[in-house]
């Protein structure tokens, strides 16, 4: 469920507590890393993401419901291929 | 039994009281202070993050005379094409009038309104026409604001959302709010000289495409139409009520952007299903869903849909530019989605729906082109206003004017003389239904009376179908819901009673939406009345005022309603 806080990564800074539109955190105060109260109240805004100083401490999951649908194209172009896999088909020769 | 309620008895005292801390609201702010009021905000979650423009925006309707010339050409377009509707040309005209100077103040504050060097208008356009909306990078504009507002020594007060209006002889001299940053709630007075309500859209009113999941919609959905209830029951007047909006956006995962997007819609043979582009454009955006609401629904029901967003068409400079207007919308986290889903802007294509309805900007608060609305000392401005459709910029403009006014207001009349805050009737409610919730060992939950009042509104109140049948049992289930909410909610802290309290304001905000749907007995715009299936040439130009004449909080309402042309 969406937010998710890395316990070992977060420096318990509070920011994401503070800052929640929506009220989804609760914390018990610096250095504790803050717990998710109210997931399923997540308006998926990523505020806490984008200002959470500690990269990778904090994630927001996409709850299978809102998937975002998607189909290829008609008129989809062709996938660009990285120079890896271009040397692979190439016979590593390159 | 959750905690006991406190009441503080001592009031927080200001000259202009400002009820939200979004765009409106810090523009209320700031301007307020700049002319000499000292200044209150109250604003239910962080004024930093926000309102529906918490992580940024890329459009802001704008006149630039040099760019655009007569004034009259804007305001022609804008009543043509995607923000239409039913709305007084003075307070369009009176917005655009002070468009330039809002977005020149922002450029100097560090809001980047020329992001490429230049005034640069794209999206939410029509081939060959005019473009009024500026594009920007707004991804700090709400960091921006609540900066400012601290800099002019604005008195912020987060996580204690308004619950109800003061009013002392027909004037209003403050709010009741709800101090929710403990477990333990906290009662607290706010008095003023004049109050500005900006609390935003009204959202969680009608149920999302996804039913399990309440909390999805394009505009923040803890922006529940506070405002607009606490202006019903202090007998300020509402327009537009019978028209609901709704927006359009990838499919399940409701955002705001759809300018934003730069390709055109198809089916899914790769026909185009796009009414105005058979390419991809930067300039005009994907204008037909502003145009046709019902572009989506139609094809899904005769068989032809989905529709689809289709940006394989992009230039690779397109979609840099898409991702980028992405990222200043507020729209990180769909990128990431989108990337984490798999999704190729140059592969596929993104199916797109309508979203269900919510109460936007041009449905709610009548003001004039000063913010004032007509009851003494309340002014009102952004998302919440009736009779003015502007979005972000009708925050930012409208938010500012309120503030002045209400700052001139204050500074020229005598503080509200209140011999016992802590006894006024408003505020012995507010404790009193507080203390009923939270006293309670067991009972149903907020979240029971939100989706309840949400399927009500969808099958008697809803867009595809309306009648008087229709309308008049869904009020008679509102009704009877609202009394078992208030006998029967039960809250455990502060948070679910801020949520207790947006389901009482919703229920106030769906009954006059129902009363002005029964008012209305023609078919116009989102109000389709199939017991009167025509669009009256009569109505044409008219907006239907409502008043809520009688009914407190979290009790039934009675409603006067009279006729005006607009203006």
């Amino acid at each position: 469920m969406p937010p998710v806080i890395y316990a070992d990564k977060c420096t318990g800074c509070g920011i994401c507590y503070k800052e929640c539109p929506l009220d989804v955190f609760r914390w018990e105060g610096p250095g504790r890393a803050p717990t998710v109260a109210y997931p399923d109240e997540c308006w998926h805004c990523g505020a806490c993401m984008v200002d959470c100083p500690i990269p990778g401490a904090i994630d927001i999951r996409l709850p299978l419901p809102l998937m975002i649908l998607h189909v290829e194209s008609p008129t989809a172009r062709p996938p660009v291929e990285s120079p890896e896999a271009i040397r692979v088909r190439a016979g590593g020769g390159m | 039994m959750g905690a006991a309620v406190d009441l503080d008895p001592n009031p927080v005292v200001s000259d202009v009281l400002v009820v939200g801390g979004g765009i409106g609201g810090l523009m209320a702010a700031i301007r307020a202070a700049e002319v000499g009021a000292g200044v209150a905000v109250i604003e239910k979650g962080d004024a930093r993050r926000s309102g529906s423009g918490g992580m940024g925006n890329d459009h802001f309707a704008c006149y630039i005379p040099e760019v655009h010339g007569d004034v009259n050409a804007v305001v022609q377009e804008h009543m043509l094409s995607t923000l239409g509707g039913l709305q007084d040309l003075s307070m369009v005209r009176a917005y655009y009038m002070k468009s330039f100077e809002i977005v020149q103040l922002w450029e100097k504050w560090g809001i980047s309104m020329r992001p490429h060097g230049h005034w640069e208008f794209t999206g939410h356009a029509l081939p060959g026409h005019i473009r009024f909306f500026l594009k920007f990078a707004g991804a700090n504009q709400k960091t921006v604001l609540e900066k400012q507002a601290r800099y002019h020594h604005v008195r912020i007060f987060n996580r204690t959302p308004a619950v109800e209006l003061l009013k002392e002889d027909g004037r209003v001299v403050g709010a009741v709010g709800i101090d929710s940053s403990r477990d333990e709630p906290v009662i607290r007075i706010f008095l003023a000289k004049s109050v500005v309500l900006t609390t935003g859209s009204t959202n969680r009113i009608y149920p999302p495409t996804t039913p399990a999941w309440l909390f999805n919609s394009p505009f923040m959905p803890t922006n529940t139409g506070d405002g607009r209830a606490m202006a019903l029951r202090a007998g300020a007047n509402l327009v537009n009520m019978e028209f609901p909006y709704t927006h359009a956006g990838p499919r399940y995962l409701e955002r705001s952007g759809k300018a934003t997007w730069v390709g055109y819609f198809k089916d899914p043979r790769g026909n185009r299903a796009s009414a105005f582009l058979d390419r991809p454009s930067k300039e005009l955006g994907e204008p037909t869903s502003d145009i046709f609401h019902g572009l989506f629904d139609h094809y899904r029901d005769t068989g032809r849909g989905p529709v689809y967003m289709d940006t394989t068409e992009d230039t690779d400079d397109d979609i840099e530019y898409m991702e980028w207007g992405h990222r200043n919308e507020g729209n990180v986290y769909l990128l990431k989605a989108l990337k984490e889903e798999g999704v190729d802007f140059r592969r596929h294509m993104v199916e797109f729906g309508r979203y269900n309805p919510a109460f936007t900007s041009g449905r709610g608060i009548e003001v004039n082109e000063a913010g004032e609305t007509n009851v003494e000392g309340l002014y009102s401005a952004g998302d919440e206003m009736g009779n003015l459709r502007a979005t972000l910029g009708g925050a930012a403009v409208f938010g500012w004017i309120a503030g002045e006014s209400a700052a001139g207001r204050a500074l020229s009349t005598e503080a509200p003389r209140l011999e016992d805050p802590a006894g006024h009737p408003a505020v012995r409610r507010v404790h009193s239904l507080a203390r009923s919730f939270m006293d309670r060992n067991s009972g149903a939950s907020w979240r029971e009376a939100n989706i309840a009042l949400e399927q009500i509104m969808w099958d008697y109140a809803g867009i595809r179908v309306r009648s008087e049948n229709l309308l008049t049992a869904g009020l008679t289930y509102l009704r009877t819901l609202r009394r078992k909410a208030i006998d029967g909610v039960a809250a455990a802290n502060s948070h679910e009673l801020v949520r207790t309290f947006e389901v009482l304001d919703l229920m106030d905000v769906g009954e006059a939406a129902i009363e002005a749907a029964l008012e209305r007995k023609e078919t116009r715009f989102t109000h389709a009345r199939v017991d009167y299936p025509y669009t009256n040439p009569l109505y044409t130009d008219m907006f239907l005022r409502m008043r809520r004449t009688g009914g407190e909080l979290g009790s039934e309402g009675e409603y006067g309603f009279e006729w005006r042309r607009r203006h």
